[in-house]
């Protein structure tokens, strides 16, 4: 956090030691900051390419990795463009961390339902992280993941390697589809809603975590109430044009809420009669 | 508060001396409008102290249009701005509590502040579009100056607000203590004002103002039909004393940051936009409905106080000739008939 005296916009200088293609448009920056850069799984930072411009994102790496900081990026827009043109060595600048992060205290002896589509996967991954380091705490993890074609999925290497391979150890399981599959792809079929259908979960004693582009995050919030999750145990992950990342430039207000002072994270309950919620 | 009287000439005098060490500014006319200039020797005299609130809002001196956050500006100058109005003063609560008071502080702002000394003036001639009395301000300062200035006659009463507003004036001989009739002659001229900007309202309605929070159904914005003469210039929120919204530019060069923030407008179509082009306010009545939802609810919600603060400017700056006080007006109503 921040000394009184500190300029609330100076980011820490880090490098980058790594930009690994995850997908077609998606690549993982990898940096090592100057000094510690601390934050805990659902807050965000924003990130400058020096000339380019800044962008608010949640680190996907483990909040308890305290040597370097990932970001998980897609390519949509000028400074997503320059991110991904990233060369080890070139200096960035991350300033943050912000938000609240997700309330794993009220986490605690639930069944847990996270529900990541596309690049929706980079924040809930911190947060899958910082779940199996204290796996003891939660009755369940139930990981459903989603993307458009296989070639889309991000973190191919852990989501079906060693992160599947955590089930046999601890109460972990997964659910996996593509809305569109090739001759290779063993799992399910359809978009992310599918995965929630016949699953094997306390409702009344569970939490569930939505990450994704709108419209999936729609769909998945009212499937979630259809199978009986309350409007107070859906946790969305928000996202707006932001710019200065602590309430003031009010790019980022659904409604009354910032995004970045209030959320990132919302209860569904929250956020449900702020205007145009769904981008 | 203490209150001294000091004939006009006598004013004059003093400010003339103060210009000599102190960069003053005041409302200055030019087509029948108010604008904030430098005052010299040479103008001091045109100086309005008669009229009503400038064109630009105050807001200009402690958030301008563009200024460089970071690294954060280290020097700044000393400025007096006289002839600042009661709603603009009104309008610095809300920048007070976005920029100085929150967890995180601007890097700028509560420098600019303390280098600023405000000289307020009552209102006299109310514009068309002044509406502070329907949103509860009255059309003369109350607080958040340094001295005030009440028009009476031949001279002025002057208000003492602050600490650094005594040690302005000093022991200056020219300036007395206030008499009963002084006194009287200013409360009524305050009635008269109050009275002229509640005629120039008579026809709007904002006594269930209220009830604009939770307006977020599209159909009742969609029924005003003013607001399809919107054409998102964004002069309502730059002219605006409580619009604080601004985008961050990246300006860093030699491995050293700088940023610079710029005012930003929510009627530009782009304002929310996000990289994938996505908007949660793709249309006009989304957008026109933002900004009258963060005045009458967000901020409210936000800060415990309206943002709106009836300096008119959202009106008399309107190429679209909306007037907002018949748009709530007519919201208003449409809430009640449904």
């Amino acid at each position: 956090m921040f000394k009184m005296d500190r300029n609330i916009y100076q980011p820490v200088k880090c490098e980058v030691i790594d930009n690994i293609k995850e997908s077609p448009n998606i690549n993982t920056i990898v940096l090592k900051p100057e000094r510690e850069f601390s934050f805990l799984a659902g807050q965000f930072a924003s990130l400058t390419v020096p000339g380019i411009g800044e962008a608010p994102f949640t680190p996907s790496s483990s909040p308890f990795d305290k040597e370097k900081l990932e970001f998980t990026v897609m390519k949509t827009g000028r400074v997503t463009e320059k991110i991904h043109q990233l060369k080890k060595g070139d200096i960035v600048g991350v300033r943050g961390p912000y938000g609240k992060p997700y309330p794993l205290e009220e986490f605690k002896d639930k069944e847990i339902l996270l529900v990541g589509g596309g690049v929706g996967l980079a924040p809930i991954r911190a947060l899958f992280l910082a779940l199996v380091e204290t796996y003891k705490d939660y009755k369940k993890i139930v990981f459903c993941c989603g993307a458009k074609t296989p070639a889309d999925y991000i973190y191919k290497d852990k989501l079906f390697g060693e992160w599947q391979n955590l089930c046999e150890k601890i109460p972990l399981s997964f659910r996996i589809t593509v809305d569109r599959k090739d001759e290779n792809w063993k799992y399910m079929e359809g978009v992310v809603t599918c995965t929630l259908d016949g699953l094997d979960i306390d409702v009344k004693n569970g939490v569930s975590v939505v990450c994704g582009p709108p419209i999936m995050m729609k769909f998945t919030t009212l499937k979630l109430l259809e199978i009986g999750f309350s409007e107070n145990s859906i946790y969305l992950s928000m996202e707006r044009k932001m710019y200065c990342g602590v309430g003031h430039c009010r790019h980022c207000l659904i409604g009354d809420l910032f995004v970045c002072k209030d959320g990132p994270v919302f209860k569904y309950s929250e956020i449900k009669d702020k205007p145009n919620i769904w981008v | 508060m203490e209150k001294l009287y000091i004939k006009t000439d006598d004013w004059q005098g003093f400010i003339k001396e103060k210009i000599k060490e102190k960069i003053i500014y005041a409302p200055f006319e030019e087509n029948n409008l108010l604008f904030y200039q430098i005052v010299d020797e040479k103008n001091i005299e045109k100086i309005v102290y008669n009229r009503i609130r400038t064109v630009e809002p105050f807001k200009i001196f402690l958030f301008p249009f563009k200024e460089r956050i970071l690294p954060e500006i280290n020097q700044l100058n000393n400025v007096i701005v006289m002839g600042v109005t009661s709603c603009d003063l009104k309008g610095l609560e809300i920048l007070d509590k976005v920029f100085m008071e929150g967890e995180f502080k601007d890097p700028n702002y509560k420098k600019r502040k303390e280098n600023l000394f405000v000289i307020s003036f009552d209102c006299n001639e109310p514009y068309d579009s002044c509406f502070c009395w329907l949103v509860g301000v009255n059309p003369y300062p109350e607080k958040n100056f340094d001295l005030n200035l009440s028009l009476i006659e031949d001279g002025f009463i002057v208000e003492i607000g602050s600490q650094k507003g005594k040690e302005f004036i000093g022991d200056d001989r020219r300036f007395y203590n206030v008499n009963e009739s002084q006194l009287k002659k200013m409360k009524e001229k305050r009635e008269k004002v109050i009275e002229k900007v509640k005629e120039k309202n008579r026809e709007f309605d904002f006594n269930k103002i209220e009830n604009l929070k939770g307006l977020v159904e599209k159909e009742y914005w969609q029924k005003i039909k003013d607001i399809d003469n919107c054409v998102s210039c964004g002069s309502c929120n730059f002219n605006c004393p409580t619009c604080v919204c601004f985008l961050l530019e990246d300006i860093s060069e030699n491995g050293n940051f700088k940023k610079v923030k710029v005012y930003d407008a929510c009627q530009f179509p782009g304002y929310a936009r996000m990289a994938s082009g996505a908007t949660p306010r793709p249309t006009l009545y989304d957008r026109y409905a933002n900004r009258i939802l963060c005045k009458y609810w967000y901020m409210i919600e936000n800060f415990k106080i309206t943002g709106c603060t009836g300096c008119g400017r959202c009106i008399s700056g309107c190429i679209g000739k909306i007037d907002k006080r018949k748009v709530i007006t007519e919201l208003l109503r449409e809430k009640v008939n449904v």
